[in-house]
């Protein structure tokens, strides 16, 4: 058993206690499937960015959290970063999934990294950092992760803004041999005449 | 065991994913095993394009894997056949557009069998390979 | 370059892949090795992205089911059915308790397959042939299975937003049972030559260790933190589908050997119990099917307007077989295409575990490290060409050789 166990409203309660005004919203939602005989809960918090470090170790001295994953979206004006963690995990329906929201202005895209508090965050920070275009502060190993060497700089695939992914870059598979039918049977030739050099 | 009289040797297949999803893959291996067992007709999977009749590409084709499929096609000695497996290497499937694909493969290598489905059956792939076969038994004799 | 000033050759910079035939899928490693031993680990993943979170952004959410079901071939189940997991909660739908239990049997039996795989992959990478034939006869089994239940063999296509697509009828749990019952006996049999075999301890016992801080600090999921011992598992934190009805409970190699290493070989324990467990589910699933609809929305033109004027946001969470998948997914009113889709695969999470297991460990055991993670590599790399230096390269092929033959010195020695 875990000792000490808070109830998901005394945290929103620490994390008010702890952070203040930096708790802009909280909010526990409970669901139920299967049968549905018991909810499972989620926590979901909004923060200023300044607060985030402060709660990742607010979160570390409650119980040692999972990161599941930063997920983001571009919200228009700002990117707004979405960090999943658990805490209580390993009992019967025993686990908390925290998820601390902050929203980063276009004209700041910086966030501090939580890598030193959880090593494995590195992995979706990197992430971030090609896919959304955020600067994470501190981060100890900030190459590329997915995208090609090659892919131009400056273009964020989930960017939803002028820094997405241009059209012009979009391959369209299904337009394969639409038009070169006749070329491409040609060239099929060619290259049978070549094999049988 | 000869297959035939102008191709007198067992039938090497080289696989090269390009960005598939794994549907296909496992369809391949499971059309090696002991279920279907083409090894009794001397069609077997093996390690290295050096040593391969037949290159089985899966996958769209991404960006980063272009030159690595280049490479191996270049690397397979001729005669040598490319078969595609899989609905996402001929048309992309369903990932039919994207900012990192370099597909389909026909775009990449020339394309000498396809075998649509997603992912086709074993005895879909069994069927594409008896089909090469056949052409290659042709380039042979033309020879 | 090579010129008389490169005296010593030591380390020995070794890249493998993207291209090799064992792990069906590319992703690259980039060895530093002293010797026989491994000083440094690199990872270049990314050979796989596709992009698929971003054509999901030009998608509607039935189409995206079908992307989602083919992220990974292996997982098509665990993708499709967090997806689902996730719109549901964003789009305030609730399943019928008869499709939760389907979906359950489903996700259950692809943990069968896939673990059935892995130890068939692993029993190849270790030189055990007959094993490997052995586990993939039994497969084709469950494939059958699939199919029967079905339609197909990859790629079930039976989820769908709101429930799922299939039942499954009466006349239909005979050959289930059947079948179960045959895994049972397989079950025996594999504990038996796996856990029996002295030469398998030998190479898997006390390598690639991964310790139970590295696991938690790392963020590792499914078999691959059980096996470290912590003791976290979806099903039973927080039980979703039927399993919150079922008292899962995770899966520890303690279980089996009142010990924790944290190595290949508690790896390969924690994945044969859950072969296990999953039959033990499936029965229980079968004898406490519920009455009721599958669908919560059987119209798709219905359910596409439903989603279409739908807010908010949702996580889909599944212990996939080789550990949590978690899918994140934002609805707004404006527009049909979700707002924002983060898709996280288990291997995802695994991927810094390999640095840690892989250091100081000899070239032979490569293969059943990497493989002992049981990889996706297109789940993970979803989203996205590496300039190989003057570096000695291995193919997989070569590797296999060595680590077989490490096999066989063990056998005779």
């Amino acid at each position: 058993m875990i000792a000490n166990k808070l109830s998901p409203e005394q945290i929103i309660e620490k994390f008010k206690a702890m952070l203040g005004k930096a708790v802009l919203a909280g909010e526990i939602i409970r669901r139920a499937e299967g049968r549905k005989q018991a909810a499972n809960v989620q926590i979901w918090l909004t923060l200023d960015k300044a607060a985030l470090k402060a709660a990742v170790r607010l979160l570390c001295s409650l119980h040692y959290p999972h990161l599941a994953v930063i997920s983001g979206y571009d919200a228009g004006e700002a990117v707004v970063l979405v960090y999943h963690f658990y805490i209580y995990y390993g009992e019967w329906r025993g686990e908390y999934n925290v998820s601390l929201r902050i929203s980063l202005a276009k004209t700041d895209l910086s966030v501090d990294t939580i890598s030193d508090l959880i090593p494995g965050a590195v992995v979706s920070e990197r992430e971030k950092q090609e896919f959304l275009g955020v600067r994470v502060k501190d981060i100890p190993d900030a190459r590329r992760i997915f995208l090609p060497e090659d892919f131009p700089e400056g273009v964020f695939p989930w960017r939803q803004d002028e820094t997405g992914i241009p059209e012009s870059m979009v391959k369209k598979l299904y337009e394969a041999g639409k038009n070169e039918g006749e070329k491409r049977r040609a060239a099929s030739v060619d290259s049978k005449s070549t094999r049988q050099e | 065991m000869s297959i035939s009289k102008t191709l007198n040797k067992s039938l090497w297949v080289y696989h090269v994913n390009s960005g598939s999803c794994n549907g296909c893959e496992i369809e391949i291996v499971a059309t090696l095993t002991p279920r279907y067992d083409p090894e009794r007709f001397g069609i077997k999977l093996v390690g290295t394009p050096r040593h391969a009749d037949v290159i089985l590409i899966t996958g769209p084709v991404t960006k980063k894997m272009k030159e690595k499929v280049l490479r191996v096609y270049h690397q397979t000695p001729d005669p040598k056949l490319v078969m595609v497996i899989g609905a996402c290497g001929i048309s992309g499937g369903p990932f039919y557009e994207s900012y990192t694909l370099a597909g389909p493969v026909d775009d990449v290598v020339p394309v000498d069998v396809y075998v649509p489905g997603c992912p086709p059956r074993p005895e879909a792939i069994i069927f594409g390979v008896v089909t090469a076969l056949k052409k290659l038994e042709e380039i042979q004799s033309k020879k | 370059m090579a010129t008389s000033e490169t005296k010593t050759h030591s380390p020995i910079k070794t890249v493998i892949g993207p291209i090799h035939p064992a792990l069906k899928e590319p992703i690259k490693f980039i060895f530093e090795i002293e010797g026989e031993k491994i000083s440094k680990v690199d990872l270049a993943p990314g050979h796989n992205h596709r992009g698929l979170e971003w054509m999901a952004t030009r998608r509607n959410p039935v189409q995206i089911l079908y992307v989602a079901e083919r992220i990974c071939g292996i997982c098509s189940i665990a993708h499709s059915l967090t997806f689902c997991r996730a719109i549901e909660q964003a789009a305030a739908i609730e399943t019928p308790a008869r499709a939760d239990y389907v979906r359950t049997i489903f996700a259950e039996l692809e943990r069968i397959h896939s673990h059935l795989l892995w130890a068939g992959v692993a029993a190849l990478e270790l030189g055990f042939d007959t094993l490997f034939y052995k586990t993939w006869e039994v497969r084709e089994d469950v494939m059958d299975l699939l199919e029967y239940l079905s339609g197909n063999r990859v790629n079930y296509g039976i989820m769908q937003i709101g429930g799922v697509r299939r039942d499954i009828t009466p006349a239909q749990h005979p050959r289930i049972r059947k079948s179960l019952l045959n895994y049972t006996i397989l079950f025996d049999e594999l504990v038996n030559m796996f856990l029996e075999d002295s030469v398998l301890r030998m190479r898997c016992r006390d390598t690639g260790l991964l310790t139970r801080e590295e696991a938690l600090q790392l963020c590792t999921v499914g078999p691959t933190q059980r096996a470290s011992g912590v003791a976290a598992d979806v099903r039973q934190d927080n039980p979703y589908c039927a399993y919150g009805d079922l008292r899962v409970k995770a899966v520890t190699p303690d279980q089996l050997l009142d010990e924790v290493r944290g190595d290949v070989f508690d790896r390969i324990i924690v994945r044969l119990l859950e072969v296990k467990q999953s039959v033990d589910i499936i029965a229980q699933c079968l004898e406490t099917l519920p009455d009721g609809p599958l669908l919560a929305i059987p119209k798709i033109m219905v359910l596409l307007n439903h989603l279409k004027k739908a807010e908010g946001e949702g996580i889909g969470r599944h212990e996939a077989p080789r550990g949590e998948v978690f899918h994140y997914l934002r609805l707004t009113a404006d527009r049909e295409s979700p707002a924002a889709w983060k898709v996280k695969a288990s291997t995802y999470s695994n991927l810094l575990s390999w640095i840690k297991m892989l250091q100081g460990e000899q070239v032979a055991d490569i293969p059943i490290i990497v493989a002992s993670v049981d990889p996706c590599i297109s789940c993970t790399d979803r989203v996205a060409v590496i300039k190989q230096g003057k570096t000695a390269v291995y193919t997989q092929e070569d590797l296999r050789r060595i680590s077989r033959e490490k096999t066989r010195r063990l056998r005779q020695g």
